[in-house]
This record gives structure tokens, sequence and C-alpha cells, in this order.
């Protein structure tokens, strides 16, 4: 438990109305979009500038207090949840947009403004920002940095950290710092902005973001095809990036989704589809036109047995629509669900869908899966209820099967999500047993007292 | 304190209560959160401290019931869902389990058991209390009239218009007939609702004039109540929600129809049987009244279907820019959109233009606007915003409660758009 002195310290900080401390507010922040995880933290802060994060962070220090930091609690991987207790230091009140910059292409915000907010801002100026979790309609760009996010447009513009320039970083003694600039080039020492990007909150409080932006594309088309096997489909990803041609996202649906998402929104899907590829292109209008013909033909010769082509933006925004929908499809339909968020190489994305068949065969699981096809990273999930223990235990293990056959393919842990608390367990088969040692010197270095986020992303010692 | 800890109401919104996984996405669409930017104000975080409730983490506190009531019932986190997730549903039973176990509190226990359900006395009240508005309050810009929330908006420093110096009630008959040479197509009963019966007669005269000259037969009970809103929806209070909801049944047994002029009205009275059935016959009767319920608009177009050349410019309106305002009642609750907008458009010698976020909450929610009327004037100084951005003269809508968050907010802005009813656009 926290000793009162601090509470009423933080309210000094702050103001009042930048604390909550009643049952009610820390139950609401002792969840994210996981289901597995809870737990509450003593107090909760949410600040309006750098300096009261600052001195958030040097009275935390000093009294050894646990924080976590949060932005809108929509990750994925428990690592906002506060596992220790202490502060939840929210970032949500500091949601302003500091400069849009055309000139420049580049944009500085506060770590609480929201992806979707942030778009809707710079469309105005004709200017877009590609990185999309799914989850922009809630998520924080202070977020979607700490877990280095990514989403659909990675295929063709790549994820987070490929737009950042800037950050400013609260470190744990309270000490403010400038990394990076505001140049496209910066080759000044080693890649701060880096270290701090995918960090999740354990090596610094992120208050200040300069990123780069794009023009928004002028035209895009999408396009729906329909296979019969998921092999199939996985294979005609493979052949479309082998073309030459760079679809700005390509997304695998499968049956199940299609016939949860027609149950909750009909929408005219083809239920009976085994397996389901959206694909956009987009560009200059003539540009988009010759792509959208290139990936048509190969579609067709790779075995799609139906493909349409969205006739308007509203047909087409509802087959994106159907696809941020998916996740919720899938986490509807059990008391527990398992969702993984492996990635593998994009050529051997047929060879990975055919490996999750073998074990779904073995373990008696049915795995259900859908994710970006065109970047090689696929969510599997597995059905489980964590109250029947025997279940979950075999579930868990499972998904370990799941993993190591991403692994042994040359794929990674995690594609988008992060480590959190889901994935620690696997996190030494996965990592270079130098590097993983390494990470934890570097957070001893900026976190000595392990305030920030303790307990994330590695399995404590002795656990 | 703490009371005691049953959630019969709860428990009959389960599924509702377990559709939520998380995501997240309700705080985009959240016209509270976007104000508050505290998890405890969205839809997920609601649902998850009702969950922790259920699972003894969290009690029936005042801290808890203060954070269940911060919400306008505006169902956008729910249209907007990804699950369909239709957590206002759980919001709406939690206030009903913690009234069951702590009580109406001062002065809200006096308005809603003793005052809402004797409409004499109600009216009498208002009367009175109007008095004391002249007394007070700095009488309003304009010809504007109301009040209903009078009780607690006193002193509040809302632009608050007017008493009707005579009530609906006391102004038209019980039995109207269409003029003579106007055949007699259908008998509607006329739900009157507080807003139009005390604040805005004249809306409620010209309602009838208007179905009566087009061969509508209307009928406007005097045993007619409240329609319960701020008691049951508002306060959780199922009691009273019921004893209005009988004595409304019971006024308009004898009709086919039941047209409404107010959004939150209409929805209420369909939603007696979703929250208030407690016996099979209370279910039967509350669902079979429900269908009969229809808003002004919905009836004229869906029902009546009067040709466009029915839909003739008020005087004062011709040759105006009109937008309108959807409410939540009517839009998310009912699936009412086209209708109103149909009968505009209709309308020759007026412009129509939409606004930007037509469909986005007003924020005055009732009681909500009451308990926070700060966080209230705050969201609807966005709606102030998007209808200023059309250059419109007039902002029209269905629903006497958001017209006056309307009249109140547009002054508070200095924007020069009238507000007006929907039906005061027609001749």
């Amino acid at each position: 438990m926290l000793k009162p002195e601090i509470v009423s310290q933080l309210q000094k900080i702050t103001g009042k109305e930048g604390v909550l401390t009643a049952k009610e507010d820390l139950n609401a922040y002792s969840y994210d979009g996981t289901a597995t995880w809870t737990h509450m933290p003593d107090v909760v802060v949410l600040p309006t500038t750098t300096e009261q994060i600052s001195q958030v962070l040097k009275l935390a220090n000093e009294n050894k207090v646990p924080v976590t930091t949060r932005g809108a609690g929509t990750n994925v991987s428990g690592g906002s949840i506060p596992i220790k207790g202490g502060i939840v230091l929210c970032t949500t009140r500091m949601y302003k947009i500091l400069d849009i910059n055309k000139t420049n292409l580049t944009a500085t915000v506060e770590p609480g403004v929201v992806l979707q907010d942030f778009n809707i801002a710079l469309a105005k100026e004709g200017l877009f920002y590609p990185p999309d979790p799914q989850s922009f309609l809630g998520c924080t760009l202070g977020g979607t940095v700490a877990e280095n996010a990514g989403g659909p447009y990675c295929v063709k513009y790549g994820v987070t950290k490929q737009y950042l320039l800037g950050l400013e970083v609260v470190l744990a003694n309270g000490y403010v710092m400038k990394v990076g600039g505001v140049t496209v080039k910066n080759r000044t020492g080693y890649e701060l902005v880096m270290l701090f990007t995918g960090s999740e909150g354990t090596l610094g409080v992120i208050t200040r973001i300069t990123v780069r932006l794009i023009p928004l594309p002028a035209a895009s088309k999408t396009m729906m095809a329909v296979f019969d096997d998921m092999v199939a489909g996985g294979q005609a990803v493979s052949n479309i990036l082998a073309s030459g041609v760079v679809p700005a996202k390509i997304e695998f649906v499968d049956n199940f989704v299609v016939r949860r998402i027609e149950q909750m929104t009909p929408m005219g899907l083809p239920v009976d589809a085994n397996a389901l590829l959206l694909l956009m292109a987009d560009g200059n209008p003539a540009a988009v036109e010759t792509d959208t013909q290139q990936i048509v033909d190969i579609l067709k010769k790779s075995g799609a047995k139906e493909v349409k082509i969205a006739k308007d933006a509203a047909e087409a925004a509802a087959y994106w629509k159907m696809r941020s929908a998916g996740f919720a499809a899938v986490f509807g339909a059990a008391h527990t669900v398992l969702a993984e968020d492996v990635a593998v190489p994009r050529d051997k994305l047929a060879e990975f869908i055919k490996k999750l068949g073998e074990i779904s065969e073995r373990t008696g699981f049915f795995i259900q899966y859908l994710g970006h096809a065109g970047d090689g990273n696929l969510h599997p999930s597995i059905f489980t209820d964590i109250r029947k223990e025997d279940e979950f235990a075999r579930a868990q293990a499972a998904m370990g099967e799941i993993f190591r056959a991403a692994l042994s393919l040359g794929g990674v842990l995690s594609g988008e999500h992060g480590i959190g608390l889901e994935k620690q367990r696997f996190l030494k088969e996965a990592m270079d047993p130098v590097a993983l040692d390494l990470m934890k010197k570097i957070k001893g270095i900026l976190d000595p007292n392990n305030i920030l986020n303790p307990g994330k992303i590695w399995e404590e010692e002795g656990a | 304190m703490a009371g005691k800890r049953e959630f019969t109401e709860i428990k009959r919104f389960e599924s509702d209560l377990e559709q939520c996984m998380k995501c997240g996405f309700c705080t985009f669409w959240c016209p509270v959160y976007q104000e508050e930017r505290v998890e405890s104000s969205v839809a997920r975080g609601k649902n998850l401290m009702i969950r922790g409730l259920l699972a003894g983490d969290l009690e029936y506190t005042k801290e808890f019931a203060a954070r269940l009531n911060k919400c306008t019932l505006c169902m956008t986190c729910t249209a907007n869902c990804p699950a369909k997730a239709n957590i206002p549903n759980v919001i709406v039973a939690a206030r009903a389990d913690t009234v069951k176990a702590r009580g109406v509190k001062f002065p809200y226990n006096i308005v809603y058991r003793w005052i809402l359900p004797r409409r004499t006395l109600f009216g009498n009240i208002v009367r009175f209390a109007s008095w004391f508005q002249g007394v007070f309050l700095p009488r309003t810009e304009g010809t504007i009239r109301h009040l209903a929330m009078f009780l607690s908006a006193l002193g509040k420093g809302r632009n608050i218009p007017q008493i009707a110096p005579r009530f609906l009630r006391q102004i038209v008959p019980v039995v109207n007939r269409p003029p003579a040479g106007v055949e007699t197509r259908m008998k509607v009963g006329y739900f009157t609702g507080c807003m139009t019966d005390f604040v805005f007669p004249e809306l409620g005269e010209h309602i009838v004039d208007f179905l009566t000259r087009n061969g509508v037969e209307v009928v406007v009970p005097k045993e007619q109540g409240c329609c319960g809103a701020p008691a049951f929806l508002g306060a959780g209070d199922f009691d009273t929600g019921r004893e209005l909801a009988d004595t409304n049944v019971k006024a308009f047994e004898n009709v086919d129809y039941i047209v409404s002029d107010c959004a939150t009205c209409t929805s209420s009275l369909k939603d007696y049987a979703k929250y208030l059935a407690d016996t099979p016959e209370r279910k039967e009767a509350y669902a079979r009244f429900g269908e009969k319920v229809y808003d002004i608009s919905q009836f004229l177009v869906d029902v009546l279907k009067l040709p466009a050349s029915a839909y003739r410019a008020a005087p004062e309106v011709k040759g105006k820019k009109v937008t309108w305002h959807d409410p939540c009642h009517l839009v998310r609750h009912l699936g009412i959109k086209d209708q109103p907008r149909q009968i505009i458009k209709s309308i020759p010698d007026v412009e129509y233009v939409e606004m930007p976020n037509a469909d986005r909450c007003c924020g005055m929610a009732g009681t909500f606007s009451v308990y926070y009327y700060d966080l209230s004037k705050k969201i609807a100084d966005k709606k102030v915003e998007s209808i200023g951005s059309t250059g419109a003269d007039i902002v029209v809508s269905s629903c006497p409660g958001c017209e006056i968050q309307l009249i109140d907010s547009t002054i508070r802005n200095k924007l020069p758009v009238k507000v007006m009813h929907i039906m005061e656009l027609l001749q």
C-alpha cells in the first residue's frame, strides 16, 4: 500500500483533479485489452504537462514506487496493467497536437493524442500518418510508440518506428531528455529514439513525439478474394509480393470470422468461403488502376474462386470494417481466447498455415486465425476457458507449439503487440541470451530502482 | 455506506455485460469520455466496474453511483461497438439495483416518488416555481419558455426559458376531430410529455391542429402522466417507473396509435417492456403498448404516409436555411434517421443543410445535465460548433429536452440560430 503522504504529494503536483484514489477508479485502470490479467493500482495520476510527469517520476523514484504508464489501455499484451500496484500514470489528458508542418512533412504531438484524431487532423491538410494498429479509434500515439505498433498498412508503409524522428522522454529520475530531432536524416550518435520505441514503458515516459508524414494517397481500390483453401490464399500473397507490385494492405480472414461477422452484422459476405483476402492498392489514380488489375490477375491465377473489386468508398469501408471487427468476432466467441501475434517471413506464410492445421489436428483445438498476411503477421487464436484448469493448460501448451512452429520458420514471437505479460514465458526461446541480458543491463542503467513498468517483458528471476 | 448485495436487474442484462471484450473503441465515441478522458466515464470502464460489483470487488457506494450516473445513455458506444455490446442497458439496470440497495436521495426522492406520478400537483409546483423564476432569475432572450428540471436547474446559471402561462392540458380538449369537410382517416392518442405540456404548449396545439387538418382524430387523455424517463432511466427508480407506466398504459388503452413529439418520451414509452416488466401481465401489456407508440415524424411518413405537398412552410421559416439535430433517443434508440430529413427536404421554401456529426449527443440527457451541468455544457459546445459550421438560420429537432439544451448553449455561445421543433416548421 502506498503511503498517504505520497498521494498528497501527487495531488500537489497535478492538482486534486489529476489524482484518482477511489476504488471504483482504480478498478477502471486494472485492465487492458487482454482477457487474462488484471491488477489494481494504488493510485491513478492524470498529468497534463511534461513538468508534472517529471515531478511524479522524481517522487516515485525517491520512494521506490512502481509507475506503469498507460495511454488508452487498448493494448493486448498485458503491458499497461499495473501488476505491482503503485502508480498508473495515464497520459490521456495530454492530447494536444502541437504542430503540423506541411512543408517539412512532420508533426509533433503530446502522447495522449488518439491516433484517429491525429489522422482526421492530418487529412484536413492532405497528409497521412500510416501506422494503423486496429485499435486506432482508441489508442494514443504515446502507446503506439511504446509498443512500436503497426497494422495493415505495414505492407507498403511500415510500422511506427519507420516514422519516428524525435522524442522527449522523462527518465526514471525525472530528467527530461530529448532524443532525435525534426529532420528526416539524423546520424548523431546511437539511435536512441529506437531505444524507447517498443520499450513498453520500461525505460522512460514518452512526453512528446515528432513523426514524419506522407501526402494522403489520392486514390485507393479495395479487393476481396475468396479461396477454397487457406494454404492457396497464403501462396497467393507470396505470389503478389514476388510480382513487383506492393499493395497498401493484404489482410487475411478465415471462415470462422466471415461467418461470425455475417451473423453480427449481415452484409452479404460469402459465408462458405474458407479464406478471404482483403487487399488495397493506393497511390495516384492511374497507378491504382494498373496495380489493381495486376493484383486481380495474380489472385485469379493463384486459384481465387472469386475476386470482387469494391465499387465505391462505402463498399470498401464495409470490407475494412469487417476486418477491424474481426478480433471482436474472435474475442466474443469463447470465455477465454488465447490470441497469438506471431510473424513469419512472408514467403513462409503458406507453410506456416499448413503447420497450424497439423497442430490443430494433433492437439484437438480448433485454431482460428486472421491477420496481416502481407507482412507475415498472423493472429492464431485458441478458444478455451480459464476456469477449466486442465483444458486451459492444454490450450497454453498448444499455443507454445504454434509459437515454436513460427520460430522454426525464421519467425518471431510478436509482430506488433509486444511482450508485456502475455508472451514472457516464451521470451527466452525467442531471443539470443546475450541480447536478453543486454536489455536487462540497459534497463538497469536507465531505471536502477526498477520503478518503470516493473514485471514486464521478461520473467523475473525466481518467478 | 454500502448496501445489500443484490443484482436482480443487472442479471437480466448479463449477456450485454459479458459481450464487452475491452477493446476500448468506445473511448472514441463517448461524449463524456471525450471531455473527461478518464476510464470510468466510458462504457468499458463502467461495464468493468459493474463486473467488479458482481465479483464482490466493489460495493454500492456513493462513488459507484456517481460514476454510474455520469452517462447520457446516448448509445453511441453501442452503435459503434464491434461486439454490439449494449452497455447502456447494463448501466440502467445497475442504477436500478443501486437504488434498491441505497434508496433515492433527497431531493430526488421527493421529485421522483411524490411529484412526478401526480400530474396535477406536478403542474402546480412547476407553476409555483415559475413565479420564483420570474423573481430570482433573469428572463431569457427571445420568446423561449421552458423548465421541467425546475427544482435543480434553478440557480445554476442556465438560460432558463419560462413556464407557459397556461399548460397544454388546460388548453386542448380530450377529443379533437378533423374540421368539417376533412375525412377522418384514423384515431390516435397524443402523448404530450412534460415539456410540451408545461413549457411548449403552443407546439402541442400546433400538432393537434396539423394532425386534425390531415384527417386524424387526436385524443389527449387527461389521465396520462410523465413518461418516467427521469425516474427509471435517469435515477434507476423502477418502482416509480412502473407506477407511471401503468398509468400511461391505462390512459391510452382505447387507441391504436400513440404519437409523441418528444424523442425521449417515445423511446422511454417503448422501453417499459425492456426495463420495467416484472410480471408476465406487465410484460404483455407494456409490449403491446410499446408497439403502438410512434415518433411524430415517423408517424407522418410511415403510417399516415402524407404526400410531400402536405408539408408547407410556416410563414416565419420561409426562405430560411435549416439543419437537423438527431436526438439520441430517435436516431440510435429507435433507428429513426431518414423520416425527419425527408419531411424537412419536402418543404418548399426552406433550404436543408446537413450538419457535421448531426447525431452526436447534445449533452442534455435529462437528469444528467442537472447532476453534471458543467460537463453537459462542454458536450453542448461541440454541438454548437457543428451547428455554427452550417450557417443555418434554424436548428430543428424532435425532442424538447434537446431543444432546451440547444437554446441554452446557442445563447451562451452567442450563436444567432433559432431552435425549433420540426413540427413548428410546418404550416
